[in-house]
């Protein structure tokens, strides 16, 4: 019984001392690597890229916060916006709102997630389980009505998801607490006795 | 005596062990630091180089970074637990004690290793397979077996310095040698992967390398994976081995590491007079 109590006392501290590196890795502040804010009306049918990263890794996370008048659909998609360079206009994104139509028809799996605000505030973060290319997409789905945006979107780099970390830091704690206070009150006693 | 007599000795040489090898706070300090330097040192950027390219080469190159941060942790514990622990025990009579259980001696010996080496490893690629899971689960899980070797080739070298120590440490039944000797074994090899780099690129032969990746594949696999990033072709190492040849230079190295470890066992069993 004292051995399974020292065996689950030291797995409890340990625990513990695992949880306090998890919460100090949380604690270390992100890197800003790139931010854009803007505004601006979309007409019916008509898209605007907001953000396109190469590589995005699990140590990245864009964030992205928009306020809409009238109604828009948000995507984040996994997609490497090609560069075409036209001599007049220098280069230009080759992405329209017919390739959109056709990843929602026919490539749905690109799709890593799409949300409608409609007359609102909308606020997300994404961070990456592998590494891939990330496109920001806002489209107006409207047939008649222009839509007004006005968007921040910006990428920040940790050491770790700083939510994922910190949740298990939070469960981890107070559970090799539990499994500590026997053996702690153990040696209190021996302590006190001797 | 039937094997459940025999089993709790073994289990008291274990529990003692343990006990002497994870002092507190030893092992709560250990784990705050295999932890943090598992996050630290974790780099996705490294695996993005032009050589790498494949979903596989990104697995080994975030594997990478994540044990080179953690490494020389797990390297000073066992540098600490095999030399230190084993050559006190020797020192103070512990070991002696331990011959009068009814225990063969080579049962004495798996239960401080189990203690000095395997405590440790469980408690690194625990964290370590935690930290992959936490960081980066939709890279590592569909390439396991890239990971698991490239923990296999990392994790040849430290166990080729506690067998050595851990032989140095009967021999001479004192730790304060085998300590030194694991420390210089393991700057040694830094030094001999950088001397081998410069020879193999101005004689444009990977010689040193694979002589090197005999003892330490872990030089094999990088090359398997397109070799140092970010540096200029002229340094470039003529040496592209197949997964086959790595897993050759691997099996080779826990070959030479098991042989070690056979030799302190029947060092330990039947000439040590104490």
């Amino acid at each position: 019984m004292k051995r399974w109590t020292t065996i689950l006392g030291r797995g409890g501290t340990t625990l513990i001392a695992i949880s306090l590196a998890l919460l100090l890795v949380s604690l270390i502040p992100t890197i800003q690597m790139f931010s854009t804010e803007g505004s601006g009306s979309l007409s019916p049918g008509g898209i605007r890229i907001l953000f396109s990263q190469q590589n995005l890794n699990p140590q990245q996370e864009v964030q992205i916060a928009v306020t809409v008048e009238g109604k828009l659909t948000v995507y984040l998609l996994e997609l490497n916006i090609e560069l075409e360079f036209n001599p007049e206009t220098g280069f230009v994104q080759r992405f329209n709102s017919t390739d959109l139509q056709q990843i929602l028809q026919e490539n749905r799996d690109l799709i890593i997630w799409e949300h409608e605000v409609e007359n609102g505030d909308y606020k997300r973060s994404y961070t990456p389980t592998r590494i891939l290319n990330a496109t920001l997409i806002v489209y107006n789905p409207s047939d008649s009505e222009n839509a007004y945006l006005d968007h921040s979107v910006s990428l920040q780099s940790s050491l770790a998801p700083g939510d994922k970390v910190r949740t298990i830091a939070y469960w981890a704690a107070p559970i090799g607490v539990i499994l500590a206070i026997p053996w702690l009150v153990n040696i209190w006693k021996e302590r006190k006795q001797s | 005596m039937t094997n459940m007599g025999k089993g709790k000795p073994f289990l008291e040489v274990l529990a003692s062990a343990i006990h002497e090898d994870f002092r507190f706070p030893f092992l709560e300090l250990f784990a705050f630091f295999y932890a943090l330097g598992t996050f630290v040192f974790a780099s996705f950027t490294v695996g993005l180089s032009s050589q790498i390219t494949t979903n596989e080469a990104i697995a080994y190159s975030v594997t990478n970074s994540l044990i080179s941060g953690s490494l020389i942790v797990f390297i000073l514990l066992i540098l600490k637990n095999v030399a230190y622990g084993l050559g006190n025990d020797l020192e103070k009579g512990i070991i002696q004690t331990y011959f009068s259980y009814p225990l063969r001696r080579r049962g004495i010996l798996t239960a401080k290793l189990l203690s000095a080496i395997g405590v440790s490893l469980l408690l690194f690629l625990g964290i370590q397979i935690s930290a992959l899971y936490i960081l980066a689960p939709d890279i590592v899980f569909p390439h396991l077996g890239t990971v698991i070797l490239t923990y296999a080739a990392s994790l040849s070298y430290p166990l080729l310095i506690s067998a050595i120590m851990l032989l140095l440490t009967l021999k001479l039944r004192r730790g304060g040698i085998g300590l030194v000797v694991g420390i210089v074994l393991y700057v040694a090899m830094n030094i001999a992967s950088g001397i081998a780099f410069f020879v193999a690129v101005s004689t444009k032969s990977p010689l040193a390398f694979q002589i090197l990746s005999v003892i330490s594949p872990t030089y094999a696999l990088q090359y398997h994976y397109g070799g140092l990033s970010g540096i200029s072709d002229i340094f470039s190492v003529p040496w592209i081995p197949t997964l086959s040849e790595t897993l050759l230079y691997t099996g080779a190295s826990y070959g030479i590491v098991a042989s070690l470890f056979i030799l302190a066992y029947v060092y330990f069993s039947r000439r040590l007079n104490l």
